[in-house]
């Protein structure tokens, strides 16, 4: 009987040993992943492709993303405590070998060549790959082709004012292409992203609502080519490159030649498609009456939808990435936020008094009591000592149970001084706090227990109010001063402040003055203070306030402290191309001055 | 996540072979079960048929026919029995009682079968003390034979050297032994111990401990597929004992190789529980990509190093060199083999092990009291232009203690760690067997607490082995084993590192728990280490549940001598239930001004960091089944040794895994997904699948022991490549010859007994790199963009553009070594220089590829890695009358280089990385780059004098103006050649044994690795106490280190210099174990067979001049030093075991 069993078993063995031999059968290595799709997958089925042109449209820079980039101008300074290298860009020190916090922030390197050029690629490979393909959808196909136009256009215009002339790359590489591409020049990247704005526009709707609300449309297009076209006719892109010192390539960074009239004109009726559009208007433009002027301001923002949005980001509290969560990195300390931003004095002391008058450190009046009457935006950008705002979080709220922003130092009965809720040495944090006595105010919604709940206001990329500034200074700079005066009005008049009369040099004063209250934060006065060539004048030494309250008193002092070294270097008009890029791809001629 | 599930791939099976399996299986249980229940009592003397054909023989040779035959072997004095008597047998497959009764079929000699002895003798013998009437002048010796640790071994053979009088010790281990008077050698013998021989004249009594015969030539070593003695290997193979193992009291394996094993580097990044493998690197870093080891447990590739129990481990084997080669694409890093223990015949024997150890951090840094914290704060305010915040009355507050609410001066490691957690380890083993069946059967449990004051961090383990061997006949042999594990790692919901960093930047003048007791202030995001390291914040439990079985059968072909097949199936699963439970917790903050009407300051609570409690829950399921067949054919030729080998072996994975997320719990008292509220949902999942084929062999020669000669092959197929490239062929061959087995060495050379030469090349591989490269690929990104007010729409990237010529990458290894045993074998001496070249290296031709392209690359087959280095081990060992000891000193060293890869061109020289190692992230190299710290600047005069950074002032550090431009920038950086992993690490062992004591003690270090230290210090928090006593200020211009700073803001914070890069060379008192075993007297009177005492330790102390802060194995990853690791373990552990 065991006998059997044993010889069974060696024959079962046997054939199990055969078996195993030749298991190779085919396919036995065959598998696929289950996380990741082929090409075909992708490029035959419209929706996928629409999953794949939303993965540009995330990439699209913007500072809701940490750091905003006005720590990079005379918006504001960042918290030097967490600075990781942003004092050396205020000291210019970005160099070919070393492009410090570009290469680790989450919004600055969003603003690198590799990063505009990652996402440049896949608008071509998109582009590349619909070419010869039908679809059933073709209303679809048509929209996301111009979603597509439009998204390339946006990075390559984030790049080319970055840059100035870049390689203008419309194919996607294959791996066995040649990768060398010299930069075209600066009046053909400009050609060629408003040759993009136009096809988007041609393909793209007038509106999108519901589920598609947010995605790029005809104004969006044209929108951006407003900005596209009126940068380029600015003073550094047309400044023939005097102040290079005699860089051999100025046609990389700017046009070469003289036709500025022709450019200024161009981004005047670019502007002005876009306002014939008639589908945007500002928010509450014409203040009714009992209207605060300052809610209608911060409404601007803090809405979710305002007639005035041609081109935004929306947010929701599920998966939304840290670093985008605006409530938490700027309030202020005594609220727990993280207190990134501390706007500097040359920022607040630029919000004119109520009456349209220019606030004065030297006027004692002003002085004793600079925060008030103030023009309305002040209130809704600026958090100062003793601003209102909403109820503190719990474990904070005894010691300030109406919520009025702290940021001075108190002196004690023995001569020491405790710092305020939200001042830099404060009682309730020890990791942050603001260096120059304010925080910013604009983008917070008082509605929400921020940074307890995620902040969800929108990212406004393109607002109507930059298309009205965009053509009022396109009409001063064609001599056009009652035109552009007008439009200056308009965005004075909702924000509550009496009109101006000036003109001439005075008028582009004014509308400077304009833009840099109107679209603080906003990502402009980065590229502002470059294209104006003003940034010699204003990146210069940082400063803020150092408030205090002498014990008994009510009032504090007021007194102006350095809080940051600044200097600028005229290399810094354009970034510089990094040195291992150069490296690689020896068609590169580098920025001036580097 | 998805990495981790892909060591324990999974694949579809095969249906006819699964039946055919089932078959079997079934047909094994049957025959198991009727094993297990009706034959555990037959032994050898039952199973054994003999056939015996002889004619007038002399019973003295029919006893030596039955000894060549079978492996009995007879006990008898020549003097009581007439061994020259004639019989006659013939018999065909007759038991030895049959035979025995026929060959003294009418004489008075009886017999008695113990195992495979048999005792000869005649009724007067028996009536007496056995065999002592055989002369009545002999003299009797009476012992006991015990081993190392003093357990008494029953059935040892005691034999007078030259005769075959001797007798067999009894179950105590005792023997009593007549001697003839010419007697003066006794030889004590025992299976699986060295064999001795002790004289005894004038001696009545002699204790012996007999030794493990693993020490040695003669000692047999697993490799892969098979074991060979360690005489003929050729290869550089390093072998270890688990009872080496089990003198470290950690509770992770990976964690005691360390120091051990000649060549093999492993560094404890963490220390935490359940999260704490060590990292182990054979002979350094070989490739740009992964670096692992393959780790092989019985056989099977993907199991546990770290978990499995390591009182059940037999030995741990380390392949080198080309003899991996077997493992071919796997084994480029080094193989690890791992050989649990199996049961051999004799009686159950049970051994049980309770472990009872304490733990705490090896190195916590010190920071600096408050009121240093608060002269820095000063210093950095007076800096930066604002009024110092302290008058230097309220600065000495801080540490009068004269107002604690106000002025505190909290030591926040003392108020978030213990100063002792515990662990403890327990084990019941029991084996023993039959002839038929033996068996190992253990089950244990382990657990391990975090530092933390009420720690809701721990580990814990459960795990049960069952080791079956079963001869079902003469030819067929079968086993089956089980192992099955429950690993239950429970952590805080804001990890370790959160919690370090948030206790390392502890300001010392804020409170970490309330005067009153009550939960301290939000540090960093709601973030109080002492709240967060509690269930405070939840929890989050995750428990692993394994399951490895093994079914292997080997089957002796009767028609062919020396052919046998095996064939085997392995199959292992494992599944995950993960619960993280993320509740809120409590703060509280004084605003620092407000009494109440007792003047008690008044504190206001907050819930932080939401106000809903979160559950995810976690589940995967991983499946891996490896089948194998091997054909084995071993033949012996007069001097010539023969092995052929060669085998077949499919492996394939696959699992799946999914996750749940609810938010909104309205209460937390029931952690289940139901109870959470309907918005917010979330899930996920995913699965894998993968497969592998391979064939492989082994011819194995050698000439009468002397001239040794092996090659092994393995043709390999993976998955991972595309169809044409997806075999590889890896071939090893080494050679041996042992110089001492010629006659001029043995002439010449007597005091080296043993001398051998051997030599090895091979080609393997290493296909641990990305999968599906040779695919165009597409992925979900983890975010989402909102389109719409609330629409959250998935993002679609391309992943990588395809290489379709992808293929292995390839290791070239070759090693020269010898091994040689001096003075008596007491010294050994072992040594081995390898050269090491990796080729085809799976890696991005990104850096020379403009950015421009906006390509994501794939991995091509680019790269080239050197590697050169030695490791040897010298070991002696001795005995001065009762001392025993043995010392040790293994050690390796090795040097890699990138020979070639991508390198952007025209870096300057001392930026280039190609020609230097490799760095410490590849996929960053400019993370080794360097400013160069010449010192502080001591005054302005200094600063004015050298290029230095704009803005830079007295007390900043100076950066060397490496390329002589006069501007500091990034080109003034230099690559750092040093990396995270030490180039030389090495370990001194010593083992005392006395009397009923032993001690061993293990020595370990390391050298050539480099830290970054950086601590998040300034207006946010704390500085080290090292960095405040050696500072830069005006009153002390010529300190060593820099000026105080806040966090980042300097420049030579925010950029990567070498004054905060220091080595991490060290040496530590690694491991120590003093144990006391009760003599065996107590042993019998208590009735057990052996009892062991003993106390033992583990990183002791640690000597590091460089890094005096942070354990040297540790590692910070970011610049700012925002992750702070869990620092290792230092264990004192009492212990007991008890054998029955």
């Amino acid at each position: 009987m065991k006998k059997i069993i044993y010889k069974r078993i060696i024959y079962y063995f046997i054939g199990f040993f055969i078996l195993i031999q030749f298991s190779s059968c085919k396919g036995f290595l065959d598998k696929q992943p289950m996380d990741q799709y082929g090409e075909e997958a992708v490029w035959s089925d419209l929706a996928m492709m629409e999953h794949f042109v939303n993965n540009i449209y995330w990439n699209i820079g913007h500072s809701f993303d940490r750091p905003m980039i006005g720590v990079f101008t005379d918006e504001s300074m960042f918290d030097p405590g967490s600075d990781g290298g942003h004092g050396n860009v205020m000291k210019s020190l970005i160099t070919p070998s070393d492009y410090g916090v570009f290469d680790t922030w989450s919004r600055t390197q969003k603003m690198r060549w590799e990063h505009h050029y990652k996402y440049i690629r896949a608008c071509n490979l998109f582009l590349d790959q619909v070419e010869g393909r039908t679809y059933k959808n073709e209303e679809l196909k048509k929209r996301l082709l111009g979603e597509v136009y439009f998204l390339r256009a946006y990075h390559y215009h984030n790049l080319v004012f970055l840059y100035g002339g870049a390689p203008i790359i419309k194919k996607a590489y294959g791996l066995k292409d040649d990768f060398l591409a010299a930069r075209n020049t600066f009046e053909e990247c400009i050609n060629f992203i408003v040759e993009d704005c136009n096809k988007a526009a041609e393909l793209l709707p007038l509106k999108e609502e519901g589920s598609n609300y947010g995605r790029a449309t005809k104004g969006a297009a044209l929108a951006l080519k407003t900005r596209v076209l009126l940068y380029a006719a600015s003073d550094l892109y047309n400044s023939n490159a005097s102040w290079t010192k005699g860089y051999a390539n100025p046609e990389l960074i700017g046009f070469v030649g003289d036709d500025r009239n022709t450019r200024w004109q161009a981004a005047k009726n670019a502007a002005k498609s876009v306002m014939d559009l008639e589908l945007y208007k500002l928010h509450k433009g014409e203040p009714a009456q009992g209207d605060s002027v300052a809610q209608n301001y911060d409404e601007v923002f803090t809405l979710n939808q305002t007639s005035e949005d041609i081109f935004v980001r929306t947010f929701t509290q599920s998966n939304q990435d840290w670093t985008m969560n605006i409530g938490q990195q700027n309030l202020p300390a005594g609220y727990k936020g993280w207190a990134n931003v501390s706007p500097i004095n040359s920022m607040v002391d630029d919000f004119e008094m109520k009456n349209g008058e220019k606030f004065d450190w030297n006027n004692p009046e002003q002085k004793a009591d600079p925060y008030k009457n103030r023009e309305p935006r002040f209130y809704v950008d600026i958090f100062y000592d003793g601003a209102k705002w909403r109820q503190r979080p719990a474990d904070v709220i005894a010691a300030d149970p109406i919520g009025i922003i702290q940021t001075g130092k108190y002196e004690r009965a023995d001569g020491t001084w405790l710092g305020g809720l939200d001042a830099l040495n404060n009682p309730v944090t020890t990791w942050n706090g603001t260096y120059t006595s304010y925080y910013l105010r604009k983008f917070q919604d008082i509605s929400v227990n921020a940074p307890m709940v995620v902040t969800t206001i929108p990212w406004r990329f393109i607002r109507y109010a930059e298309i009205l500034l965009s053509y009022a200074e396109a009409c001063i700079e064609l001599g056009e001063y009652s035109e552009g005066r007008n439009y200056i009005n308009i965005i004075r008049k909702r924000a509550g402040l009496p009109d101006i009369n000036a003109s001439d040099s005075e008028l582009r004063k004014a509308l400077r003055h304009e833009r840099k209250i109107e679209l603080m934060f906003e990502d402009q006065r980065f590229f502002d203070v470059r294209r104006w060539m003003i940034a010699p004048q204003v990146i210069t030494e940082a400063y803020g306030l150092d408030i205090k309250y002498s014990y008994g008193k009510v009032k504090p002092t007021y007194d102006i402290i350095h809080v940051q070294d600044r200097d600028w270097k005229d290399r810094f008009y354009f970034f510089p191309i990094k040195l291992d890029e150069m490296n690689k791809n020896k068609l590169l001629i580098q920025n001036p001055l580097y | 996540m998805k990495k981790n599930l892909k060591g324990n791939a999974l694949g579809k099976t095969y249906p006819g072979a699964a039946k055919i399996l089932l078959k079997m299986k079934l047909t094994l249980c049957v025959i198991l079960i009727s094993f297990l229940g009706g034959m555990a009592s037959e032994s050898y003397s039952q199973t054994t048929k003999l056939s015996l054909d002889l004619k007038n023989a002399k019973v003295k040779d029919a006893l030596g026919v039955i000894e060549n035959q079978s492996e009995f072997f007879f006990l008898y004095s020549e003097k009581l029995i007439d061994v020259n008597r004639e019989v006659n047998i013939e018999v065909q497959g007759s038991t030895i009682e049959k035979i025995l009764d026929k060959i003294f079929e009418g004489t008075d000699v009886n017999y008695t079968v113990k195992g495979r002895q048999i005792v000869l003798a005649t009724p007067e013998a028996n009536n007496k003390d056995e065999m002592s009437s055989v002369n009545q002048q002999q003299k009797k010796v009476t012992g006991k034979v015990t081993d190392q640790s003093g357990i008494p071994i029953p059935g040892a053979a005691i034999i007078v050297k030259g005769t075959t009088i001797g007798i067999t010790s009894d179950n105590d281990g005792n023997f009593s032994l007549s001697l003839p008077s010419d007697a003066k050698v006794l030889v004590f013998s025992f299976v699986g111990m060295k064999t001795q021989e002790i004289g005894v004249e004038g001696k009545t009594t002699l204790n012996v401990k007999l030794e493990d015969e693993t020490i040695g030539i003669e000692e047999v070593v697993a490799i892969g597929y098979g074991v060979q003695k360690k005489a003929t290997m050729t290869g550089s193979i390093s072998n270890l004992k688990g009872a080496e193992l089990i003198k470290t009291p950690a509770t992770n394996v990976s964690q005691t190789l360390s120091g051990r094993i000649p060549g093999i580097t492993s560094m404890q990044r963490s220390g935490e529980p359940g999260a704490d493998d060590a990292i182990i690197r054979i002979r350094g870093t070989n490739t740009l990509g992964d670096n692992n080891p393959l780790i092989v447990v019985d056989g099977v590739p993907g199991r546990s190093l770290s978990r499995i129990d390591p009182s059940s481990i037999e030995s741990i084997t380390v392949l080198k060199d080309a003899s991996a080669a077997i493992y071919g694409s796997q084994a480029a890093n080094g193989v690890i083999l791992v050989t649990t223990k199996r049961g051999k015949p004799g009686k159950p024997e049970i051994t049980i092990n309770l472990n009872q150890g304490y733990n705490q951090p090896t190195r916590i840094p010190q920071m600096a009291n408050g009121s240093e914290y608060a002269t820095l704060l000063n210093e950095i305010d007076s800096y930066d232009g604002r009024t110092p915040r302290y008058t230097q009355e309220e600065v000495q507050r801080f540490t009068s203690g004269s107002d604690p609410w106000l002025y505190p001066n909290t030591n926040w490691f003392a108020a978030v760690l213990k100063p002792w957690s515990s662990q403890n380890n327990m084990n019941a083993q029991m084996k023993g067997g039959s002839e038929q069946i033996n068996y190992f059967l253990s089950v244990g449990s382990k657990f391990q607490d975090g530092y933390y004051h009420n720690s809701v961090s721990n580990y814990k383990q459960y795990d049960f082995r069952s080791n079956i061997d079963a001869k079902v006949s003469e030819n067929i042999k079968v086993s089956l084993d089980i192992y099955g594990r429950l690993g239950n790692t429970q952590a805080p919901t804001r990890g370790y590192g959160t919690i370090f960093r948030t206790a390392t930047l502890g300001n010392p003048n804020i409170h970490a728990i309330w005067p009153n007791g009550a939960p301290g202030p939000d540090i960093i995001e709601g973030s109080n280490p002492v709240t967060i390291s509690t269930n405070a914040a939840g929890y989050d439990n995750d428990k692993v549940y394994t399951l490895n079985s093994s079914f292997k059968i080997d089957v002796k072909i009767p028609w062919i001598k020396g052919l046998s097949l095996t064939g085997s199936a392995n199959l292992d699963k494992s599944f995950q239930n993960r619960k993280r439970f993320e509740t809120p917790w409590e703060v509280n903050t004084w605003d620092k001004k407000t009494y109440d009407e007792n003047n008690i300051p008044v504190l206001n609570s907050a819930i932080v960091p939401f106000t809903d409690a979160r559950l995810t829950q976690y589940m995967y399921d991983n499946q891996s089944l490896l089948l194998n067949s091997i054909v084995n054919y071993d033949i012996k030729l007069d001097k010539h040794g023969l092995n052929l080998m060669t085998g077949v072996e499919s492996r394939v994975g696959k699992g799946n895994n999914f996750n749940a997320y609810r938010r909104h719990f309205v209460s937390t008292a029931i952690p289940e997904l139901f109870a959470g509220g309907g918005q917010d949902k979330d899930n996920s999942g995913v699965s894998y699948e993968n497969a592998r084929l391979n064939y492989f062999g082994r011819v194995n020669y050698n000439y009468n022991e002397k001239l040794l000669f092996e090659f092994v092959w393995r043709y390999d197929g993976s998955y991972m490549f595309p169809k044409e490239n997806r075999f590889g062929f890896f071939p090893g061959v080494s050679v041996g010859w042992r110089l001492s087995e010629e006659n001029f060495w043995k002439e010449n050379l007597t005091f080296i007994e043993d001398f051998k030469l051997r030599a090895s090349y091979g080609q393997t591989g290493n296909d641990q790199i990305g999968e599906w490269q040779y695919l165009s690929s597409y992925g979900y990104s983890g975010n989402v963009y909102n389109f719409g007010l609330t629409e959250a729409n998935k993002l679609l990237y391309e992943a990588r553009i395809p290489n379709e010529n992808i293929t292995w990458e390839v290791a070239d290894q070759a090693n020269v070594g010898f091994e040689s045993y001096f003075i008596d074998k007491k010294l050994y001496v072992e040594f081995d220089y390898f050269d090491y070249k990796r080729s085809n290296i799976l890696w991005w031709r990104n850096a020379s590829v403009p950015t421009s392209t906006g390509l994501s690359l794939p991995r091509e087959n680019i790269g080239k890695v050197t590697n050169r280095g030695y490791d040897f081990n010298i070991s002696y060992r001795d005995k001065i009358r009762d001392l025993g000891y043995n010392i040790s000193f293994n050690a390796g060293y090795s040097r890699n280089e990138i020979t070639f890869w991508d390198e952007t061109p025209g870096s300057p020289k001392w930026q280039e990385s190609t020609g230097k190692p490799i760095p410490t992230n590849p996929s960053d190299v400019s993370q080794d780059l360097y400013y160069v710290s010449l010192g502080v600047f001591r005054d302005q005069a200094a600063v004015d004098s050298y290029p230095h950074w704009e803005n830079a002032r007295p007390g900043d550090i100076i950066f060397a103006d490496t390329n002589d431009d006069k501007v500091i920038n990034g080109l003034d950086r230099v690559r750092n050649e040093k990396n995270n992993i030490p180039r030389f690490s090495g370990g001194l062992n010593i083992g005392l044994t006395y009397k009923q004591f032993d001690l061993s003690v293990l020595f370990q270090g390391a050298a050539g690795a480099v830290r970054y230290i950086s601590t998040e210090s300034g207006q946010i928090g704390n500085f080290l106490k090292d960095f405040y006593d050696n500072r830069w200020t005006s009153e002390n211009p010529d300190a060593s280190g820099p000026r105080a700073f806040n966090r980042d803001a300097e420049y030579w914070r925010n950029n990567r210099n070498t004054y905060f890069l220091r080595n991490s060379d060290y040496i530590r008192f690694k491991t120590m174990e003093l144990g006391y075993s009760l003599p065996a007297t107590f042993n019998s009177k208590l009735g057990i067979r052996g009892l062991r005492i003993y106390i033992s330790g583990y990183n002791l102390l640690t000597f590091s001049p460089d890094m005096k802060d942070f354990d040297p194995e540790s590692e910070q990853l970011s610049l700012s030093g925002q992750s702070q690791p869990y620092p290792a373990q230092r264990v004192i552990n009492g212990g007991i075991s008890l054998t029955f």
